[in-house]
């Protein structure tokens, strides 16, 4: 029974994961921690609050990748099984 | 600029294909090929009919007037998305579970299918909308204009409206599906999907390397108000777009279409939460570099909206130009496509059908007239959606009022936001609240925000906006209580949303919800953790005690269901009569009637008999489902006992056969020792004579131990006859077989006989025994067989002039030899009688043998493969007829 309990655990931290992701991407998107990233000067050209936000959106959908399969994997409520055509 | 009549024919190409694909996706559905239509890809694509021309041309205008503001426009969905586990799965679970067609539905499902919600959401959604489609008529008419300098407006956005509604009726009423799901539909909007990433990443590739040196180029020099805007980047405005994004990509009626009715299996949106922020990321990345461009390449007057489609006309770069055009077009035509079905699903639903169907109530309704009506109903909706649009248009055309519809349209629809998430995450959300949630909500929206667009056109007139009604300045449009300062945006929605939530909330909190409201709030807030719908209690005080007894009795039987609720009476201290119905109540007999019939045929009938109206798709589907089962299980067992009843039919003739042959074998033990008696008691009976008299003569003692002797041999005789049928019978030694010639066998076996024929004067002939014929036999058994046989024949005969025939035929591969006398025979009634062991033909006359002859013949026979038969001449007389195989 202990691998059972093990997954189970498992599947609450990517849970977990998955909502600490939206948290972090939102306080990060919004001030005030996103004023922190209007400093002056350039990143290889480009403003740095602008590569801030990229940066930050493409952190969250690599995480979201990351989240996806595993999340699917330990939906324990089953899906409404309906074969569609 | 390009010629009118190339742009005409590229769109309608366009167009066309947008046509084929619909339809042969759509044949494809219908004959369950889907493949990779199936596929979350196809899925993400569709969900992208977020990004409409609002995005396509207004997100660099919007780029180069404030900077990096636009970019909340597509943080807020993609935060959903990455969130998908918490709310997308929850809403897409509840429409698939509940059969959701549309936001209306949802919400109105939830709140105990009431219709005044469902009215009220479809008005909002209307009112919303429609200046939202005009919005993107007035897009295409623009970059039509533009690429085209074409000047009728008026005809190219009549056009273009009623070419998307041809394209929504044709292909988003097709059918009635029960889940409102259409596929051409989705496939042809993947496909713009598709062509406007392309074209607007092909506008920005081309933009920052062909007409910059890169993007480090491109900021060069750039003025940070130019990224920040002009009033700072992140403020309230900020945080405001990115919750009013979030709430659209859940709230706008064409992305609940695409993203909830739409979706044919849940794990897509796994795929989709990462691929869909991927798909807006493509979509933005280039937006700030076209719109600095822009600013610097292009005059100071040229509209920053239309910089994607006038850059490349500028460069005289035409196919550049016409993959912006068809880029931007796409993004109008599936927004009008989307946008018209979802919102006339609702119109249809909620508000033309109800309508039609009171009227109709008196009369006497066939099915197929519901059908056809709905049907009509639903396309004349998806043709009055896009030409309210144009009319819209018409009306407005050309104002730059339409250009911020598409925030006003957002915030109209994060109207539905606090129902919506109270609905599916608190279960004392009730209808009144979210009545009252929404009305107040509606209306200070379109109070401070929606008619205020009109700048004192519509409604509110210039003074009023400025000074308030009857100059009443607390209730300024834009600066309600004297809460000014603030964006007009901002200030609308703390105010329709803040005080939408705070009824909802209130009113919820303080009102009642009834037994169906609270029944389905159970079930859409537990949608997890109710699989069949059941929820996990209810409450009822409709409910008949007696009804429910009288359904228990049928289902359990009288004395059962009399048991039950005594039990249940008792438990509730009752002292005498039925138990009152409460939740423990229905709740126990909803579980022991599911026992017999099934757990949603048991939640149905209660249901009903506990006077709800809550019989809805899912549960008559669970119900089929379970009768199917039932007839399944019911098959099966009705094969099981067809072959228990085979088996026990085997066993009662094995029985029977059992009970013949023991009968047989005591019958054959006592003809036995009848048969041993008869010798043993005269061989007795004289030694006791020769032992116990004294004065015998020599002569009578010789006769006395010959008769002794007779007897003896007799009795060995039978004995031997006895191990040597039941050796044959039981084959513990079988013959040897070898080809032996038949005339031979037969002349020695009438040699044998030969003397006894003489004797009794008997005539014997030899017919036609062909001399070359070779059997497969025991040379020595087959003699005895035949021997056996003309012995009895001459034994038996009881004519004057005995005659017997022996001849042989051919049968196939079998030889046939036939023993004919003219001694009469035996009767067919004897014929069965002649084979069993001791037995005698009734004419048999005096006795010669203890009647084991025939037996072993047949035993014999059988024993070289072969047969001894009784056979009837036509006139009557009988024969025995030996068969054997041919060597």
């Amino acid at each position: 029974m202990i691998d059972r309990v093990q997954v189970q655990i498992r599947r609450r931290k990517i849970r977990d994961r998955s909502i600490a992701l939206v948290i972090v991407g939102t306080v990060l998107l919004l001030p005030p921690v996103a004023n922190l990233s209007l400093v002056g000067g350039w990143i290889a050209g480009l403003p740095p609050t602008l590569v801030y936000l990229f940066s930050v959106w493409i952190a969250l959908v690599a995480g979201a990748m990351a989240l996806a399969r595993p999340l699917e994997a330990g939906d324990e409520t089953g899906h409404s099984g309906e074969k569609e055509s | 600029m390009l010629s009118v009549n190339f742009i005409l024919i590229a769109c309608l190409a366009y167009v066309a294909l947008l046509f084929a694909i619909a339809f042969v996706v759509d044949r494809r559905t219908r004959r369950k090929s889907m493949g990779w239509l199936h596929s979350p890809v196809i899925y993400t694509l569709s969900i992208s009919v977020y990004c409409t021309s609002w995005t396509f041309y207004g997100a660099v205008g919007s780029a180069a007037r404030n900077g990096l503001e636009f970019i909340t426009i597509y943080l807020g969905p993609t935060l959903v998305f990455v969130g998908w586990w918490w709310l997308l799965r929850k809403l897409v679970r509840i429409g698939r579970a509940h059969r959701i067609t549309s936001i209306a539905d949802l919400i109105s499902s939830r709140y105990g299918k009431s219709s005044s919600l469902a009215v009220m959401v479809t008005i909002i959604a209307l009112i919303a909308i429609t200046p939202y489609i005009a919005l993107q008529l007035q897009s295409v008419t623009r970059s039509y204009q533009i690429i085209a300098g074409e000047a009728n407006g008026l005809r190219t956005a009549f056009w273009v409206a009623a070419g998307m509604a041809v394209f929504a009726i044709l292909f988003g009423t097709r059918n009635l599906d029960a889940n409102e799901r259409h596929h051409g539909v989705v496939a042809a909007i993947a496909v713009e999907g598709v062509v406007k990433l392309i074209a607007l990443l092909a506008v920005g590739i081309y933009t920052t390397y062909w007409l910059s040196d890169g993007l480090a180029d491109v900021f060069r020099d750039v003025k940070p108000e130019a990224i920040i805007g002009a009033n700072g980047i992140y403020g309230a405005r900020w945080v405001t777009l990115t919750f009013l994004s979030a709430t659209a990509i859940v709230c706008l009626p064409r992305q609940f279409q695409v993203t909830v009715v739409e979706n044919i299996e849940e794990r897509h949106l796994s795929t989709a939460s990462w691929l869909f922020p991927l798909y807006l990321l493509g979509m933005t990345i280039f937006i700030m570099p076209i719109a600095l461009v822009g600013l610097k390449v292009m005059p100071a007057t040229a509209n920053p909206d239309f910089y994607v489609l006038n850059l490349p006309l500028s460069q005289n770069q035409n196919t550049l130009a016409l993959l912006a055009f068809l880029g931007g077009f796409s993004s109008a035509t599936s927004m009008v496509i989307v946008a018209s079905i979802a919102v006339s699903t609702m119109v249809s639903n909620h508000i033309v059908m109800p309508i039609v169907l009171k009227l109709q109530a008196g009369r006497k309704a066939v099915s197929g007239d519901v059908r056809n009506l709905i049907l009509i109903s639903r396309r004349i909706s998806i043709a009055v959606i896009p030409g309210l649009g144009f009319l819209y248009f018409w009306i407005n055309g050309g104002s730059d009022a339409l250009a911020a519809i598409g925030l006003i349209a957002f915030v109209g629809v994060a109207q539905f936001l606090p129902s919506l998430l109270g609905g599916i995450f608190w279960r004392g959300a009730t209808r009144t609240g979210a009545l009252a949630g929404l009305s107040v909500g509606f209306a200070l929206w379109a109070y401070t925000l929606f008619l205020p667009s009109f700048g004192g056109d519509l409604i509110l007139s210039q003074s009023v906006l400025a000074e308030g009604p009857w100059s009443i300045a607390l209730l300024r449009p834009q600066a309600l209580l004297g809460f000014h300062g603030w964006d007009p945006l901002v200030h609308a929605v703390i105010w329709s949303v803040g005080f939408n939530t705070l009824f909802f909330v209130v009113v919820s909190s303080f009102t009642q919800a009834d037994d169906i409201e609270r029944f389905q709030g159970a079930l859409f807030v537990d949608v997890y953790r109710s699989a069949g719908g059941a929820p996990s209690s209810f409450s009822s005080e409709a409910a008949h005690s007696e009804d429910l007894f009288v359904l228990a009795q049928r289902i359990l039987g009288a004395e059962p269901a009399r048991k039950l609720f005594n039990e249940m009476a008792r438990a509730q201290g009752t002292t005498s009569g039925l138990p009152h119905p409460t939740d423990t109540v229905i709740a126990r007999l909803e579980r022991e009637l599911a026992g017999s019939i099934g757990a949603a045929s048991a939640h149905a009938m209660v249901t009903r008999i506990a006077g709800r109206q809550t019989v809805g798709m899912t549960e008559l589907i669970d119900i089929a489902d379970e009768a199917q089962q039932q007839i399944e299980t019911s098959r099966a067992l009705a094969e099981k006992s067809a072959e228990l009843e085979q088996a026990a039919d085997q066993l009662r003739d094995a029985n029977e056969r059992l009970k013949r042959l023991d009968a047989e074998k005591d019958e054959f033990l006592s003809q036995v020792s009848h048969e041993l008696r008869t010798p043993m008691t005269s061989i007795r009976s004289f030694s006791e004579i020769l032992m116990g008299t004294p004065g015998i003569t020599e002569e009578e003692r010789q006769k006395f131990v010959s008769i002794i002797q007779e007897e003896s041999v007799r009795l060995t005789r039978l004995l031997d006859e006895i191990l040597d049928i039941s050796r044959l019978e039981s084959g513990t030694s079988p013959l040897v077989l070898e080809p032996i010639d038949l005339a031979d066998a037969v002349s020695k076996a009438q040699d044998t006989v030969s003397g006894m024929v003489r004797t009794l004067g008997v005539t014997m002939r030899i017919d036609a025994v062909d001399p070359d014929l070779s059997v497969h036999a025991n040379p020595d058994r087959l003699r005895q067989v035949i021997i056996n046989l003309l012995s009895n024949a001459v034994k038996y005969n009881r004519s004057e002039d005995p005659e017997i025939v022996v001849r042989s035929s051919r049968n196939g591969k079998e030889v046939l030899i036939d023993v004919i006398d003219n001694g009469g025979g035996v009767s067919r009634e004897d014929a069965g009688l002649v084979f069993e062991k001791f037995a005698r033909g009734s004419s048999a006359g005096p006795i010669y043998g203890a009647g084991l002859g025939l037996p072993i013949s047949r035993a014999i026979m059988r024993a070289m493969e072969g047969d001894l038969t009784i056979e009837f001449a036509p006139d009557g007389t009988s024969f025995f007829r030996l068969r054997l195989q041919m060597a």
